[in-house]
């Protein structure tokens, strides 16, 4: 072989060998730092969008559900774009082009420009290929049913925080693990997903809500307001063995998918963050108390002194004046008089103990947010007028879920509940864990007797003679309790003569009942009893309701039980 | 004169399998190369953002260009030796004609503003890779033909004007990789057909214009020289490489796997042409790399083989120029890729994406098969030397006989 051929290849072996021993060196010998320097340019952290649990009803309807939409993001870096397309990008997702500019001029690398906006819209985005801005896919949330149930659900904000509602309070539970991910990225800023971890999603939450009696509160709430002009309105049912809420709803309300639109006082879910003087429904924690401390009989007769009796030296008055009542009647008619004549063989602290056992003066636990606990006073520090306006439902303030919950343990015979919203939480794998409760039913605070006497008392206040003949359903005895209250005027320093809030807590059917609802009518123009603003409610939440839940009805009320339709026009029920 | 009888014997070639086959493994390796680095295979939410990076209309084009090649190899492997010969002079022609035709608007084609291409009926073609072959065909039949005498200075500057015309030409697009390796070619085969060193080294003087612009305008300097520290200017010049050593460095020893290079997605620039070695080392690691660098060594062997039977002459020459050309093109391309050389813009053979170079050197390759498997004539059997070659070689070394028969 001539020298010449041997010479050149020679070099091109050595450009061979070269070759190689420099793709050990990078290959091998930099492994790590090149490793390191690829996933420094493609891999970017970002904020988990794990997709929040969906949300049931207690027979699995979907309440709150993710939708799929797009935000657009400035990768600064990878920033480069003419000013003509950068308007392009400002028209289509409506955010103006200066602010746009700002945000490219400005220091930070990665912006949001615009949040949640649906794929549809920024179809066009994609097309136009910009290098920078960038579409990412995050789930918005939304609650299928409106208004329904707002306050119970809750809300999240934009970055699908739990902020109101089951949302906050299951916040943990729903979004179950989050953090910080890494997506890969292209340089154009494309965004990759190379684990599955944004596809994780939270918990199911089943509530103890039921979509078709809730559909039924919130209907009748709307008509009520309507009908009363009133302020506000709340009305909650409960399922009275296990405390569950089957259905509640506020007036003013709100949609949770547009939070933002309404304001504090809709978005407030009073049914357990305002407390009211409950009235003449505290009566129960007198009644109770009287019986279960055997200083009564059902046909005992208390003297009602003519409608007015002085206590502390104040004057306290019965609505209609009263002679001589039974211990049945002074329920029934709802006599403050004959009422605080019993209280008094109470005394302060039975009374006060009663008080307690009832619930008052406690929050009730409800997994939601914002409860408050009433107020209550210790009898150390009650007046001379206490013991006589206290078992009146006046100089203590609960919350509308508090007076129900005291009522529920009438309407499950004697046990204590914790009212709750959750029933379930289901997850990933699709195993329940039911929610444990402080009290679940088991423990008895009113014995069977007290509670036999007092469910026929709350069943005469239905009855002919009762305040809440409206309350009555045709095939069902209905037991209850009116209460209206007078809303202390901070202004002048007493009671307001205009403004009350009228009330009917009860349930239904009295001897196994299927729940225990109240009705709260805050500040009724046209009438302000119990009996005939809440009462009414609570007849046309219960019959439909009764209904929906297929609730034979029984054949011996048929033909006794007289509805009164009109209840404008019928004889004015007492207090 | 003393006459030593040796009996002629003819002897026939074998069909070079060895080299067929490696060639082959290249071209498939190619295949899926291009196919990865055209597609997303890395799971995306966005769809559409998949969609838009797979694109099957390159794996499409680059399946074309190979049953092109083939057919075009076969032809080369069936041709008449002879008729390669009376086709060096209208190939090298018809290439010069189709250089100057790129100029021309409407049949010129601009891409990442170079003039390199034409584009005729939708096909386009780069003119520039037939000029290699065909440089190469002319240059072997030059060199074996009776008027280049080795000692002579005519000699020499002939072939050198062609070369420096092509490269002015090329240039011109430009083209700095082709006209790069016109020079490497033109000057081995003249190094290999043994003309005068000192005429070689003396056409240095001709770089010192080039030295000394590089001098005087130093950012010229830096752009060829970036390649020797690309860390100095990482967003800009050094981008490409930097990215290059990315995606080599994360493939590290068994790489990342078929089809998860993340280089290629538009961080290393024209990843499925100049520097699809770089995602063959991502996606495959040093073991893949290197396997890729062994069959190009065996092809490279195989034409020394070819080229050691073919003893001289036309044949010889055209196999030699044609093995240079495509382990010089290839060890260039990786050594590009892996930081060793400046940047150029040469396609790896058989692997980049790109029609034309894979044709022509399909087409390349099927010349080496024909002459791999011609008949040569075995002139000496006897250990004996002649007188004449003993004279040839006596005054070779004194650099006087030059006319050893032809």
């Amino acid at each position: 072989m001539n020298r010449r051929f041997i010479f050149i290849y020679g070099l091109i072996f050595v450009g061979f060998f070269v070759l190689l021993a420099r793709l050990f060196d990078i290959m091998v010998l930099k492994h790590d730092k090149f490793v390191k320097k690829s996933e420094n340019q493609r891999m970017a952290e970002v904020d988990v969008q794990v997709r929040r649990g969906i949300i049931l009803d207690r027979l699995g309807r979907r309440l709150a559900v993710n939708l799929e939409n797009n935000s657009v993001y400035l990768d600064k870096t990878n920033y480069n774009e003419s000013d003509k397309r950068l308007q392009e990008v400002s028209d289509i997702i409506g955010v103006s082009f200066n602010e746009l500019l700002t945000q490219v001029r400005g220091k930070k690398n990665f912006v949001w420009l615009k949040r949640k906006i649906p794929i549809e819209e920024t179809d066009k985005l994609q097309e136009m290929r910009l290098s920078g801005i960038g579409l990412m896919a995050e789930p918005k949330r939304h609650y299928s049913l409106g208004y329904m149930a707002a306050h119970v659900l809750g809300f999240v904000n934009i970055d699908n925080k739990g902020l109101e509602g089951v949302e906050a309070v299951y916040d943990k539970e729903l979004v179950d693990l989050g953090g910080k991910y890494f997506v890969e990225r292209d340089a154009r800023g494309n965004m990759f997903y190379n684990t599955n971890e944004n596809e994780r999603t939270g918990n199911t939450l089943t509530l103890t809500l039921d979509q078709g009696l809730q559909y039924i509160v919130e209907k009748e709430l709307d008509d009520a307001m309507e009908k009363w002009r009133a302020s506000a309105a709340t009305a909650i049912m409960m399922d009275p063995y296990t405390g569950e809420i089957l259905a509640l709803s506020n007036r003013p309300t709100f949609d949770p998918n547009f939070p933002g639109k309404y304001g504090p006082a809709s978005r407030r879910n009073r049914a357990i963050t305002d407390f009211y003087e409950p009235g003449s429904t505290f009566k129960i924690v007198t009644a109770a108390g009287v019986l279960e401390e055997n200083l009564v009989k059902p046909d005992d007769r208390i003297d009602c002194l003519g409608g007015a009796i002085e206590v502390g030296g104040k004057r306290i008055k019965d609505a209609h004046p009263h002679g001589v009542l039974t211990f049945m009647e002074v329920i029934q008619k709802s006599s403050n008089v004959g009422t605080i004549k019993l209280a008094q063989r109470l005394g302060k602290q039975r009374l006060h103990g009663y008080i307690k056992k009832f619930g008052f003066g406690e929050r009730t636990g409800i997994d939601l947010p914002g409860e408050i606990p009433g107020r209550l006073r210790n009898p150390e520090r009650w007046s001379g007028v206490s013991i006589g306006a206290i078992p009146i439902g006046q100089e203590v303030a609960a919350t509308p879920l508090q007076v129900l919950t005291a009522y529920s343990i009438v309407a499950n015979g004697g046990y204590k509940v914790s009212p709750s919203v959750v029933k379930e939480i289901t997850d990933t794998d699709g195993k329940a864990h039911p929610i444990s409760k402080k009290y679940d039913g088991t423990e008895q605070v009113i014995s069977k007797k007290t509670i036999d006497i007092l469910k026929n008392a709350f069943t005469m206040v239905t009855q002919e003679g009762g305040t809440a003949t409206f309350a009555r359903v045709e095939g069902n005895l209905v037991a209850g309790k009116t209460g209206t209250a007078q809303i202390f005027d901070r202004a002048q320093g007493r009671y307001s003569h205009t403004d009350f809030i009228s009330s009917f807590v009860g349930f239904v059917p009295v001897d196994k009942p299927v729940f225990s609802m109240i009705v709260v009518v805050w500040k009724p123009r046209g009438a302000i009893y119990g009996g005939i603003v809440a009462a009414p409610v609570f007849k046309n939440i219960a019959t439909k309701a009764l209904t929906y839940l297929n609730v034979p009805k029984e054949e011996k009320l048929k033909n006794t039980t007289l509805v009164v339709e009109n209840a404008s026009t019928g004889k004015k029920p007492h207090n | 004169m003393e006459e030593i009888t040796n009996p002629v014997i003819q002897e026939k070639g074998q069909f070079d399998t060895i080299l067929f086959v490696s060639v082959l493994c290249l071209i498939l390796v190619g295949v899926f190369m291009v196919y990865s680095a055209t597609s997303v295979v890395a799971p995306s939410r966005t769809e559409a953002a998949a969609a838009s990076l797979t694109d099957l209309r390159y794996l499409k084009k680059h399946l074309a260009s190979i049953i092109l090649g083939f057919v075009l190899m076969s032809v080369m492997y069936k041709m008449n030796s002879e008729s390669l010969k009376k086709m060096a002079l209208p190939l090298l022609i018809l290439s010069i004609l189709l250089l100057l035709a790129v100029k021309i608007p409407g049949i010129g084609a601009t891409v990442n503003g170079a003039r390199r291409w034409i584009r005729v009926l939708g096909i386009t073609f780069q003119p520039s890779e037939l000029v290699k072959l065909s440089l190469v065909l002319y240059m072997a039949k030059y060199l074996s033909g009776g008027s280049f005498v080795p000692d002579s200075v005519k000699a020499f500057a002939k072939p050198v004007g062609l070369m420096l015309v092509l490269q002015a030409m090329l240039l011109l697009q430009p083209d700095f990789g082709s006209a790069a390796i016109v020079g490497v070619i033109t000057f081995a085969l003249l190094f290999l057909a043994g003309v005068r060193i000192k005429y070689i080294l003396s056409l240095g003087v001709v770089l010192i214009p080039v030295v000394v612009k590089l001098i005087m305008e130093p950012y010229r300097l830096k752009r060829v020289l970036v390649f020797l520290n690309p860390w100095a200017d990482e967003k800009r010049s050094g981008f490409q490489l930097i990215q290059s050593f990315v995606a080599l460095g994360n493939g590290g020893l068994d790489g990342v796997g078929i089809g998860k290079s993340t280089q290629k997605l538009f961080f290393l620039p024209e990843a499925k042409t100049d520097f699809i070695f770089a995602i063959v080392g991502e996606e495959t690691g040093l073991i893949g790399a290197a396997f890729v660098v062994l069959l190009f060594f065996i092809v490279f062997l195989r034409g020394i083989f070819i080229v050691n039977r073919l003893k001289g002459g036309f044949y010889m020459y055209t196999a030699a120029g044609i093995t240079l050309l495509i382990s010089i093109q290839a060890v260039i391309n990786m050594a590009v890729v892996s930081g060793l050389l400046p940047t150029k813009g040469l396609p790896l053979p058989f692997i980049s994406y790109g029609g034309s170079s894979m044709v022509l050197n399909a087409a390349a390759i099927g010349i080496l098969l024909n002459l791999s498997e011609g008949e040569v004539i075995v002139r000496h059997e006897s250990p004996v030397i002649t007188k004449e070659e003993a004279d040839y070689k006596v005054n070779r070394r004194k650099g006087r006989i030059f006319t050893y028969a032809k």
